[in-house]
């Protein structure tokens, strides 16, 4: 019996065309993330994170395979139902923090709040304690280009989470600034890990971050062992952990 | 984890679900659209300039339309020579006239005088020194009149001077001819026809095709133009304008008339029919091609604000707005920038041109006639409806584009 909130992709095959060329990404691909991890995504550019990470939110469709979110299949679901299920469930956070400039961190907060039936005052109650959590609640009414790097990233935190979804899928979240602030920033992450109980996966290059993580995967390694293993019978796949390549360090949890 | 997904949402909920998130992303691009103004100028300049153009040609029909409806009366009847289109090209008989005054359908005064009035038409050149002192020619119509003219134009008004006296060159010019060439005031003298004329008085009719003639006495008229005593029309009143189809067919069966009937109103509206004809194949056509360019122009600014805003799109996208709430937002900017251009054209032309008097050639008497620009809010509605529809129209396919546009890519990029 799959745990509700788990995250599975099993035998994923990822193409795209280029030219007259397919691009393979990945090929019978399979992974598990259980519910409330901390899981750090790493290894060279090029391997396919980011595409992993659009998969799992629903961004992206994998050519073949299955991506499972507490036990739903999420990779056939209708455009419309899957939009709405993001609105839901995911909480992305981009390397570039992407916040509206013509919007205060408040508004920016809010702003996914209006896919929710809640009305003008509980929406703002909700985008304050968001802003709260990340400790942004005196620049609530400052617009982007008031905010250092550091603080826009924690403002785009708090948008990622106002809407209370239970994953958060972090692209390069520090990759735009400097140790202190990486630091701030994936100690907040850790927090809302141990204390929230948000599964977050978290694609970095930064081995320092991924030292936040409850569970470091270097994908080169990761896929390596997969083509290695005796049997890819899926039964087996879904019940093998890869542990080798996979790294705990447990910083957070 | 929430499974509310699963719960399908009725049509109804996920209509104002979408209409709630369009609102919300239309909002902020609203909030963002000043600093996309200069961007977005071409598209507000070349939208705005159609909906001058097109309210330019709507109001010159109007004027033009309302000009000629008021110069005609509901009971009176004007008679030409058989085949003529205008009374310029008509030429008549006083015996003639004297028939179809003793026709017992014609209202009659207390004396038993018939409500009959002759009159000539001419082409006149004029000549006289404008306010520069240079002598200037133009071409406008004289109306030689007869004493009971009067009773078919019941909006006369001598707005200054007074009636000319018959038998001496004196003439009456129509308030439109005197707000255009201010230099024919009263008392001026002018040349028409190699003879100096006197400006007696100028008249108002209100705002009919009237007011851009010169009225003066028939005899004078035919003297001067060499008419002999020929006339070119006949007015005349019916007791009930009902008898006209009846009256018309004894006419034409009595050997001695070889004449046109139709009504005052039909003739003027008929002529407007034609005057304005020429404007909208000349004014639509033009509007047309600039209105094509103009949603290409704004199709432009939209597919650039959307390249530069690739990555704030794909954000909402991740973040759960539907596909549907995006492009309508985007729709909706390229309605806003389509508004700002129609009102740019139009406030305009409105302050402006609004009852400004023009002159244009009338085909018929070839000579000037006066109309004033009608701006009124139908035609603005009109315009703007149209500048709202390029809008509308170039913000499709880039509306279109943002719907479909790749998360992945636009992040990876």
């Amino acid at each position: 019996m799959q745990n509700t909130n788990d995250i599975i992709l099993k035998a994923i095959n990822k193409s795209y065309q280029k030219g007259d060329n397919t691009v393979v990404v990945h090929d019978d691909f399979n992974l598990t993330i259980k519910s409330g991890e901390f899981v750090a995504l790493m290894g060279p550019s090029g391997l396919g994170k980011s595409t992993l990470l659009h998969l799992m939110g629903g961004l992206d469709q994998p050519t073949q395979g299955e991506v499972l979110i507490g036990g739903q299949r999420i990779d056939n679901l209708p455009q419309k139902k899957l939009t709405q299920w993001r609105a839901e469930n995911i909480g992305f956070i981009f390397q570039s923090h992407h916040l509206l400039p013509v919007l205060t961190a408040q508004g920016n907060v809010e702003l996914p709040l209006a896919l929710t039936p809640l009305n003008r005052k509980q929406r703002k109650q909700h985008a304050s304690m968001a802003l709260q959590l990340v400790s942004m609640s005196e620049r609530a009414d400052h617009y982007p280009k008031e905010l250092s790097g550091g603080q826009e990233q924690r403002v785009a935190i708090a948008r990622a989470i106002v809407s209370d979804p239970k994953i958060l899928l972090c692209d390069e979240p520090t990759g735009n600034l400097d140790r202190k602030t990486a630091d701030e920033i994936l100690a907040l992450l850790a927090k809302l890990n141990s204390d929230s109980g948000k599964t977050i996966v978290m694609v970095t290059h930064d081995h320092k971050a991924a030292e936040y993580a409850s569970r470091v995967i270097n994908l080169e390694s990761y896929i390596l062992s997969q083509n290695n293993s005796l049997s890819k019978n899926e039964e087996l796949l879904q019940n093998i952990e890869p542990e080798v390549d996979d790294i705990s360090i447990g910083a957070s949890s | 984890m929430s499974n509310s997904f699963e719960h399908s949402l009725s049509y109804i909920e996920q209509f104002f679900i979408n209409v709630k998130q369009a609102q919300a992303l239309t909002v902020i691009n609203f909030k963002s659209f000043p600093q996309r103004f200069a961007a977005s100028l071409v598209s507000i300049l070349s939208i705005g300039c159609v909906a001058a153009v097109i309210l330019s040609v709507l109001a010159m029909t109007e004027g033009m339309m309302k000009t000629l409806a008021q110069s005609g009366l509901d009971n009176t009847v004007l008679i030409m020579r058989a085949g003529a289109v205008s009374e310029l090209q008509s030429v008549m008989f006083p015996a003639e006239m004297n028939i179809l005054a003793n026709n017992s359908k014609v209202i009659r005064d207390a004396e038993g005088q018939a409500q009959v009035s002759a009159e000539m038409f001419v082409n006149a050149e004029v000549n006289f020194t404008d306010t520069s002192g240079q002598q200037v020619s133009k071409s406008l119509a004289l109306r030689g009149i007869s004493a009971t003219t009067m009773k078919f134009r019941p909006n006369f008004k001598l707005v200054s001077g007074q009636l000319f006296t018959t038998g001496v060159r004196q003439l009456l010019i129509g308030q439109a001819i005197a707000r255009r060439m201010p230099e024919l005031s009263v008392g001026e003298n002018i040349t028409l026809g190699g003879a100096q004329w006197q400006i007696s008085g100028i008249f108002s009719d209100d705002n009919s095709v009237f007011e851009s003639e010169l009225w003066a006495d028939i005899g004078m008229v035919q003297s001067d133009y060499q008419r002999g005593n020929t006339i070119q029309s006949v007015r005349l009143a019916l007791n009930n304008i009902d008898d006209l189809v009846s009256l018309e067919k004894e006419w034409q069966d009595d050997p001695r008339l070889n004449i046109r009937v139709i009504t005052e109103k039909q003739f003027f509206a008929e002529q407007g029919e034609s005057l304005t004809r020429l404007i909208r194949w000349l004014g639509f056509p033009v509007a047309l091609v600039m209105a094509l360019g103009a949603m290409v122009a704004a199709l432009n600014t939209m597919y650039a604000a959307i390249a530069s805003r690739s990555k704030e799109i794909a954000t909402h996208k991740a973040i759960g707005f539907s596909p549907f709430a995006i492009s309508t937002s985007i729709l909706c900017e390229a309605v806003l920038i389509a508004l700002v251009g129609g009102v740019s054209g139009i406030l305009p032309l409105y302050l402006v041109f609004d009852g400004w008097t023009a002159a244009t050639q009338n085909a018929n008497s070839l000579s000037q006639m006066m109309f004033n620009f009608d701006i009124n809010l139908k035609l603005i509605a009109q315009s703007m409806a149209l500048a709202l529809l390029i809008g509308l129209l170039g913000g499709l396919l880039p509306a279109f584009k943002a719907m479909r546009l790749s998360v992945t890519e636009a992040l990876r990029d």
